[in-house]
């Protein structure tokens, strides 16, 4: 694999597009108040969990539904070692990437031979056992009592945690297209269509899927690391399978398989429910309703209404 | 010099079935190699054996001398062991292009050179050039063998071994396919092995042929000898090849 490699262009365009969306979106704080800012900052902690869950479901074909435990167990590592050891968040949250990597190797290794709901529901019983244990253990985890986390930042004014999450964001959004520009990305999207196929032409389908497992759990652990460090007290809730379904929802509102997709569909599924959480599951009941009207007749969501227009954007300078 | 391809004594049983029964093959470097058989011989059975799909229960298969004992499908791949499948197997959401450069990108290496100017050849090799852009579910069955075909030649292997590569395929795409199985026999020397009913392309492409029958090999010689022995008579329901 040394052979060299060039990126076809719409990478660059991708990049830019991102980089001058986010660059938009840092002059939010002119116009919005501090609560949008926090729902927004949840947000992006939603853009990465979606996007990095979309790689591995949407791209690859491995629909697990533990990724809301990796985001926990980044959280929690982070947590722990600052609560119990006073650990510096510096430490704590490149732990927390490394442990849910780690995890990612190893859950991905045991689901390797699964398909579609048998691959679900193994990696919802992992889910379901770190939730246990989180709560269980209460007197290294505090359960649900919660565990207190020390601020990344002096205060909790949510301005320094709004950039944070947006360059974070960004940053893993440009690495997730770097990633399925590549050659791995081809495979990732090989693999998901005809495994067997992707075998008999030499790709080592083994491989892959567990690299893309511990990548995608990686990337939720640094997001539920920093996270952490935003809201500063977790709990056991953070492992509620609601967590999962809202993931789920996100990225097929958004576009199932598509780059796009969980990147504009985490925000409104976010905000929405923040401002409809007075009427309790009920909203949850409602998205999924929505999502098995999506994924019965569209798998592309949203993001199909932009196709069109993204081609117009770029097409002048194919011609 | 080692054979291209060689399978020793190889033996393959699903349940009560003896799909595979000492089945010993010998090709040479650069020979195109066509196996005949009626359906139900065995042919597919063998080629997976070959490809690592199922590991033989007895016997082994060697490719340039070098036993494939124990090697996964993709390494058997990136030793230069090519296949297609009889039922065209492609990326179906991935663009034909996209299809070109993921069996680039499979089995590059140092020597390959770039990608994208291989895939240019192909689709103009293939005509599929105003279809480069479009996902492989929608093409029609002949382009989809044709694509099948070319992302076997994205890097050249040292062996091919083709399951049905004409069936069910118009004249012209056939013709097209015999073309890239000659041009990359002569140009780079590769072996083949062919299984076809086509016994008009057969005759065509391979000087030498070999005649399965319910899991064994029955007969090997040219399409001409082979086709008057009694037994292969027999094995095609009494009928005369061709």
């Amino acid at each position: 694999m040394s052979a060299s490699f060039a990126f076809p262009p719409s990478f660059r365009r991708s990049v830019i597009t991102i980089v001058v969306t986010a660059a938009v979106f840092a002059f939010a704080p002119l116009v919005a108040g501090s609560f949008a800012l926090h729902v927004l900052t949840i947000s992006f902690y939603f853009v990465i969990l979606a996007a990095s869950w979309n790689l591995l479901a949407g791209y690859t074909g491995q629909f697990s539904l533990a990724h809301h435990a990796f985001a926990a167990i980044g959280a929690y590592t982070s947590g722990l070692l600052g609560y119990h050891y006073g650990v510096p968040a510096w430490i704590g949250i490149p732990s927390g990437v490394v442990m849910a990597a780690l995890f990612g190797v190893i859950l991905g290794r045991l689901v390797l031979r699964m398909r579609a709901i048998y691959l679900a529901i193994a990696t919802w019983a992992f889910a379901e056992t770190v939730h246990i244990y989180l709560t269980a253990d209460y007197q290294f985890t505090r359960g649900e009592l919660g565990l207190s986390v020390k601020p990344l930042y002096g205060s909790v004014d949510p301005l320094p945690y709004y950039f944070t999450f947006l360059a974070l964001t960004v940053l893993v959004l440009i690495g997730l297209r770097a990633l399925i520009d590549s050659p791995i990305g081809y495979f990732m999207r090989a693999i998901k269509d005809d495994e067997l196929r992707a075998k008999s032409l030499g790709i080592d389908t083994t491989r892959v899927k567990i690299a893309v497992f511990s990548i995608s759990s990686a990337i939720a652990g640094l997001a539920g690391a920093f996270y952490g460090h935003f809201i500063v007290l977790l709990s056991p809730q953070m492992i509620d399978f609601s967590e999962m379904a809202k993931i789920v929802i996100m990225v097929v509102i958004g576009g199932f398989g598509t780059f796009l997709g969980p990147v504009i569909g985490a925000a409104p599924v976010q905000m929405v429910m923040t401002y409809l959480q007075k009427y309790g599951e009920w909203n949850l009941a409602i998205f999924a309703l929505i999502v098995i009207v999506l994924m019965r007749f569209s798998m592309e969501g949203l993001a199909s209404l932009f196709t069109p227009l993204w081609r117009n954007l770029w097409a002048r300078h194919d011609a | 010099m080692p054979l291209a391809l060689e399978t020793i004594r190889l033996v393959k049983r699903f349940g009560g079935l003896l799909a595979a029964n000492d089945v010993s093959l010998a090709v040479e470097h650069g020979e195109i190699r066509g196996l005949i058989g009626p359906n139900g011989a065995g042919k597919t059975t063998l080629v997976n054996l070959v490809t690592g799909v199922h590991p033989p229960d007895m016997g082994d298969v060697k490719l340039g001398g070098q036993s494939l004992r124990g090697c996964a499908m993709h390494e058997i791949a990136r030793l230069g062991l090519v296949r297609s499948f009889q039922v065209t197997r492609l990326f179906g959401n991935m663009t034909v292009s996209e299809n070109l450069m993921t069996s680039f990108f499979a089995r590059r290496n140092r020597a390959t050179g770039d990608g994208t100017k291989q895939i240019g050849n192909m689709l103009e090799l293939t005509r599929l050039g105003p279809l480069a852009d479009t996902q492989a579910k929608k093409l029609s069955g002949g382009q989809r063998a044709l694509l099948q075909m070319a992302c076997g030649f994205m890097v050249p292997g040292s062996c091919y071994v083709l399951d049905e590569p004409f069936a069910g395929i118009n004249p012209v795409i056939k013709d097209a396919i015999i073309d890239m199985i000659v041009d990359v026999n002569r140009r780079h020397g590769a072996t083949f092995l062919v299984v076809s009913h086509e016994m008009a392309i057969v005759r065509r492409l391979c000087r030498q042929v070999t005649v399965m029958m319910e899991g064994r090999v029955a007969a090997q010689g040219t399409l001409d000898e082979v086709a008057r022995l009694p037994e292969v008579i027999a094995g095609y329901l009494g009928k005369a090849l061709e």
